[in-house]
């Protein structure tokens, strides 16, 4: 098992060491060092193409790494899928469900997947409702579900497993303000719960509202690292901004 | 864990589900039709062979009171119908009918058993036109296609059935987008495709032998658990073959469009056009000699004989004028004179129809060499065996029938021969047909080699797919 010592002689939840993906000739990935504690929301901020989803799919073993190491609690996702997966949530772009059946259905699935089978329905229809479901969504198809509900639920299914660290990949892409808002708060709830999370988005506005510290990549490099309560948001759209430019 | 969570999720989806759940509707209501058709072709026969039977007795009990009566004084009807005489007594009027009695499975599985006769006629002029006029003169594949019976639905609609449940069972969770939500999970993408084929193996594979079971509580088809043993395995993997290849197929990660189109393609080629392909070559490379050539050289040998017969017949004749008034077929010499021309007869019968054994021997030999190129003929062979409805069990009828036929002439044309009359203690002495059924043991080592090599393909394809699934670590 790999293990890198940190704090209070833990290992970081998430851990990027030299982490590299490369796709034929594209280097999707160069390098990445990267340490998220527990209670941090660490936001990869850049444009289409930078390896922010690569980062998170190498955390999720997605795709193997081409150099490097991706650490979940000390261990390295490569060779403990199934223990690093157990720590991890995960809350795609695009929350898709079995669109047949209902929000708590699917909650009842990927939990028990997740090795939460033992939560019974009013439980997880409670969960739905902390994720921000009304309850009378709660047992409708998926179908009439909009793109908001369905981050509910994605939200909902993580809280379930009750993971150590969470994985967003742009989760308020397409969302409304207020349900992005609503999004924000329940991060916030888990990371005072001791939640890592790592989370891409193109949202400047809303990795400064919700993270502790920000990430500017570009090219599959970390060009810099802010904490947020370090910078404003004019400060951070015009960092950004300049990294942008060559 | 996670596959009794796939399980419980498969069910709520197929629930949920109306067009699949329609389409599982009308493959159960294929498979009661099949049933019932098996069922009703099952009592027909056995009551062909109840009646069968019963005319043997009646035969037996008619000729021995008309004994009985004659030798009280009573006067024979016709002195060419006397039951003294060992042609008659031999003959039509004494008959015997050697009867297979159906398979223990044939409501699962008709098989050939409407096309070969389950029953003979045998007298002393049972001859090789007698079998070759019951039979079928035809490819041995096409025999094999017979009436819609549950092994037609095994063979030909289980498969489409598998593969409609199954042809999306990864390509969809991709498509859909649930895939990376799954695999986000501590579970494997082998482990989840195996738990939802599972379910759907369950569904299709229960329904199957569900069906089955009813078939045989109605026509009390339990007494041979080593056949039911081997119609089930055969099912069983014959099934489980066209789900690890829509595994396979799914795990080259290609969409949904494409796995159906390439399924179905597998299907067309392994179900129809191999057999077709390997039915065409034996005609082609072993061709049967036309049965109108056949049947028109048949009758030039019994023409000849019988006119030959009536030579000798006319020249013993001339020779004794004082028989010219009235033919006695007790006389000695003419009842030797009769036999020898029907031997005759059945001599040049036998050459006829030599070649067209051969010829057919080799056709089913060729079938038997190729049938290894597709599942489904490899499993529709086990089926028919189980069920005592294929080739072997009818050619072991015919080959005892033939028997049967000998130590009946024999019994009866020394008499012929010798101008002999016979009484009621003959009949005691009448030989009777009884048929020596194959063993269980025996079908299950013809079965072994088929099942093997049907394993064997659902093993290759399985650990084919089980190594690519097992790389299946994104959603892309």
């Amino acid at each position: 098992m790999q293990t890198a010592e940190s704090g209070a002689g833990r290992p970081p939840l998430l851990e990027a060491r030299g982490l590299s993906k490369r796709y034929g000739a594209t280097q999707a990935l160069d390098a990445l060092d990267l340490a998220i504690e527990p209670g941090e929301v660490y936001c990869l901020l850049g444009p289409n193409g930078a390896g922010k989803t690569t980062t998170i799919n190498l955390f999720l073993g997605f795709v193997p790494p081409s150099a490097g190491q991706a650490l979940v609690s000390g261990m390295d996702v490569s060779t403990h899928d199934r223990e690093t997966k157990h720590r991890l949530a995960y809350i795609p772009e695009q929350v898709m469900l079995y669109r047949n059946l209902s929000g708590l259905e699917n909650l009842e699935y990927f939990a028990a997947l997740g090795g939460k089978g033992s939560l019974g329905r009013e439980r997880l229809a409670d969960i739905l409702v902390e994720a921000g479901l009304e309850r009378d969504a709660v047992d409708r198809r998926v179908s009439e579900y909009s793109k908001g509900m369905r981050q509910k639920v994605g939200i909902a299914i993580a809280m379930a497993k009750e993971a150590d660290a969470l994985l967003l990949d742009e989760p308020t892409s397409g969302l409304d303000p207020k349900a992005s808002n609503e999004f924000s708060a329940l991060i916030e709830r888990l990371r005072h719960g001791g939640v890592a999370v790592l989370m891409a988005t193109h949202d400047l506005f809303r990795a400064k509202e919700t993270g502790t510290r920000v990430g500017i990549m570009r090219y599959g490099s970390l060009v810099t690292e802010l904490g947020t309560d370090e910078i404003g948001h004019a400060d951070l759209e015009r960092v950004y901004l300049e990294h942008m430019h060559d | 864990m996670t596959a009794r969570t796939v399980l419980r999720n498969e069910w709520r989806l197929l629930m949920a589900d109306r067009p699949l759940r329609i389409a599982l509707g009308l493959f159960a209501l294929l498979l009661v039709y099949a049933l019932v058709n098996g069922v009703v072709w099952t009592r027909f026969q056995e009551r062909t062979v109840e009646a069968a039977q019963a005319g043997n007795v009646e035969r037996a009990q008619a000729l021995a009171q008309e004994l009985a009566d004659i030798e009280a004084g009573a006067e024979p009807a016709s002195r060419f119908s006397d039951p003294r005489l060992p042609n008659v007594l031999g003959g039509a009027r004494g008959r015997h009918t050697a009867v297979l009695t159906p398979g223990p499975l044939t409501a699962l599985t008709v098989g050939q058993s409407d096309l070969l006769p389950y029953y003979y006629d045998v007298n002393i002029y049972t001859n090789e036109s007698s079998f070759q006029q019951n039979g079928e003169v035809e490819s041995p594949l096409n025999l094999m296609v017979g009436r819609f019976d549950l092994a037609f639905v095994v063979i030909y609609l289980l498969p489409l059935l598998v593969l409609a449940l199954s042809f999306n069972v990864l390509s969809e969770e991709r498509e859909q987008g649930t895939l990376a939500l799954t695999l986000s999970q501590p579970v494997s993408a082998r482990g989840v495709v195996a738990a939802k084929l599972a379910f759907r193996a369950l569904l299709a594979v229960g329904m199957v032998l569900a069906v089955s079971l009813v078939g045989l509580l109605v026509t009390g088809g339990f007494g041979a658990p080593g056949r039911i043993l081997l119609w089930c395995a055969a099912v069983v993997a014959y099934a489980l073959f066209w789900f690890v290849l829509a595994a396979w197929v799914n795990s080259l990660r290609r969409s949904s469009a494409w796995n159906a189109t390439v399924l179905v393609g597998a299907w067309l080629v392994l179900v129809v056009v191999l057999p077709a392909s390997i039915n065409i070559a034996a005609g082609l490379l072993h061709p049967l000699p036309s049965r109108v050539q056949m049947i028109t050289a048949q009758r030039e040998a019994s023409n000849e004989a019988v006119n030959r017969r009536s030579e000798l017949l006319a020249r013993y004749l001339e020779d004794h004028p004082e028989m010219a008034e009235g033919v006695v077929a007790e006389e000695p010499g003419l009842g030797a004179l009769a036999w020898a021309a029907t031997d005759a007869v059945n001599r040049r019968l036998e050459e006829v129809t030599a070649e067209h054994d051969a010829r057919r021997a080799e056709q089913i030999a060729l079938v038997r060499r190729y049938r290894f190129l597709s599942p489904a003929l490899l499993a529709q062979e086990v089926l028919l065996d189980a069920a005592g409805t294929g080739d072997a069990r009818f050619a072991g009828f015919q080959s005892q029938v033939r028997a049967f036929a000998e130590r009946w002439r024999d019994f009866f044309v020394p008499a012929i021969v010798a101008g002999e009359q016979m009484d009621a203690s003959a009949l005691s002495r009448v030989p009777q047909f009884r048929l020596a059924d194959e063993a269980s043991g025996e079908v299950a080592r013809r079965a072994a080699v088929p099942l093997a090599v049907l394993g064997a393909l659902l093993g290759l394809v399985a650990a084919g797919a089980g190594v690519r699934l097992g790389r299946v670590r994104g959603a892309t």
